[in-house]
């Protein structure tokens, strides 16, 4: 059965078209993803991620157990401070990308994929094992909204919103008197909040947002461009882009991986070794050169001979450009200006391999 | 008479009409347009090319998706509308005026139409 989240109606009420995503009934757009995705980058978007999964971890092994189950060194994570961290299994490979969270002493929020909590808690439960630990998945009791774009603080600030708050922090705040707990995150390459309300309040403070941030242009914006605005920011999404057979380091994602973690966790020895070594298989940023769309799955060519495999891919509605996301061998000829091909539709489409982000916060200054 | 009062509709979302030169026209119906969102890339064929009733003739691209467009006749193609080609935001706001696909010269024989219904039956048959 497809699951609704408590702000449903409201979509329903905005004219949302809805689609089934991870299982649950999900806004993919109200108007249309290019005119949402330019709001989210030139002034502000609220968006309902309530599907995704909230998990509390507490307990006297709490610190030790976290520490054993992502490559992210979490002994180094201060309160209130959130980390970006991967669920991996013994191969490195990712079961789940998710955000950690620490609220207090030996108390620390887990934010997962809709699509991955029943295997994250599967995964956590088995990992768990002679460890005093609580595992609370709190997944239906909590609303999640995001706030996102250049405004995004300007509009949560006149809703009493103290902003003076650092990326990547959580604290418990109130947002037009509604007490949540407020974080500086986002999956939209922009500034932004995301706020987590107890359901009974999620209507009332998703209202709230929409009003007050009428004068500031903030529109409600679906699934769609969400994905448009994490793939310019080449923000990775998992099952498409990440699964139990690509390691962080293949992902690209050696940013985030400690070199001189102590402490062991599953799948160190893979990683570390990839460090070491290097991997066969790496993340690159495709630009298209041909018309087309490269699109999941599409094959990738260098001198007619298959390399790689996009992951995912669109528009780029700032670049105005066809970008994609996809891994290929890790050989030196593919290098940033390489130029590759695309099989779309039984044709090569010429691409050229270029840096991730497409686009930064910088070179949003004019949106076409 | 209203343009949706002349075409035939496929239930694959397709619609046709005969012009004034005996051709007839080949576009996307306005309810397969909105389903489909923010169009971004339209493959049109080359004039020329035949096609047999069902066979896919061209690629439409929203921002989430591609699909095939299905001939709703076998025809061959006389014309493509290479303005929509450059700019497949008009199938947007008009997929039946300025955002018709090609005009094809009918090639199968006249039970093909049968198949195809008028708007109206159509729009029911999405209810």
């Amino acid at each position: 059965m497809t699951k609704e989240t408590f702000l449903h109606d409201k979509h329903i009420g905005l004219g949302a078209r809805m689609v089934d995503f991870a299982g649950w009934s999900m806004p993919v757009q109200y108007t249309s993803i290019i005119e949402e995705h330019k709001t989210v980058r030139e002034s502000v978007g609220l968006f309902d991620v309530s599907h995704m999964g909230e998990v509390f971890v507490s307990g006297k092994d709490s610190l030790e157990y976290l520490n054993k189950i992502v490559p992210q060194d979490i002994t180094k994570l201060t309160y209130e401070k959130a980390v970006y961290c991967q669920l991996t299994n013994e191969k490195g490979g990712l079961i789940d990308d998710l955000i950690i969270y620490k609220l207090g002493i030996l108390e620390y929020l887990i934010i997962c994929n809709a699509a991955r909590i029943d295997e994250d808690l599967n995964w956590m439960v088995r990992n768990k094992k002679g460890l005093d630990v609580k595992i609370d998945n709190q997944s239906h009791n909590y609303s999640l909204l995001a706030v996102q774009g250049p405004k995004a603080a300007e509009v949560l600030s006149s809703m009493g919103l103290d902003i003076n708050q650092n990326s990547f922090t959580i604290r418990p705040a109130k947002v037009a008197g509604i007490k949540l707990l407020a974080s500086r995150t986002g999956y939209t390459g922009e500034d932004g909040f995301e706020l987590l309300v107890e359901n009974e309040f999620s209507e009332e403070l998703f209202d709230k947002i929409l009003e007050t941030g009428k004068p500031f242009g903030i529109k409600p914006i679906g699934l769609g461009a969400r994905d448009t605005l994490r793939l310019e920011a080449a923000l990775h999404l998992y099952g498409n882009d990440l699964d139990e057979d690509t390691t962080p380091i293949e992902a690209g994602l050696l940013w985030s991986v400690p070199k001189d973690k102590k402490a062991d966790y599953n799948g160190k020895d893979v990683i570390m070794e990839q460090i070491k070594n290097g991997t066969h298989k790496k993340l690159v940023g495709l630009k298209m050169l041909d018309r087309g769309i490269a699109r999941h799955g599409y094959e990738i060519y260098l001198n007619g001979e298959k390399v790689g495999t996009v992951t995912s891919g669109g528009i780029s509605p700032v670049l105005n450009t066809n970008i994609a996301l996809g891994y290929v061998k890790n050989i030196e000829e593919i290098c940033n200006g390489a130029i590759v091909q695309v099989m779309i539709r039984e044709k090569l489409h010429n691409a050229e391999i270029v840096k991730r982000p497409f686009v930064t916060k910088r070179n949003i200054v004019k949106i076409n | 008479m209203s343009i949706t009062e002349k075409i035939l509709c496929a239930k694959t979302h397709e619609y046709i009409y005969e012009d004034e030169n005996d051709e007839y026209i080949v576009g996307l119906t306005d309810y397969a347009v909105e389903q489909l969102g923010d169009i971004v890339f339209l493959e049109l064929p080359e004039v020329g090319t035949e096609f047999h009733k069902g066979e896919t003739f061209a690629t439409v691209e929203s921002v989430k998706a591609a699909s095939e467009i299905y001939m709703p006749i076998s025809g061959k193609v006389t014309e493509v509308n290479n303005e929509v080609a450059d700019s497949p935001e008009i199938l947007n706001e008009d997929s039946y005026e300025k955002g018709w696909l090609v005009k094809i010269k009918k090639t199968g024989d006249e039970a093909e139409l049968g198949d195809l219904m008028e708007y109206e039956d159509y729009k029911e048959e999405l209810e």
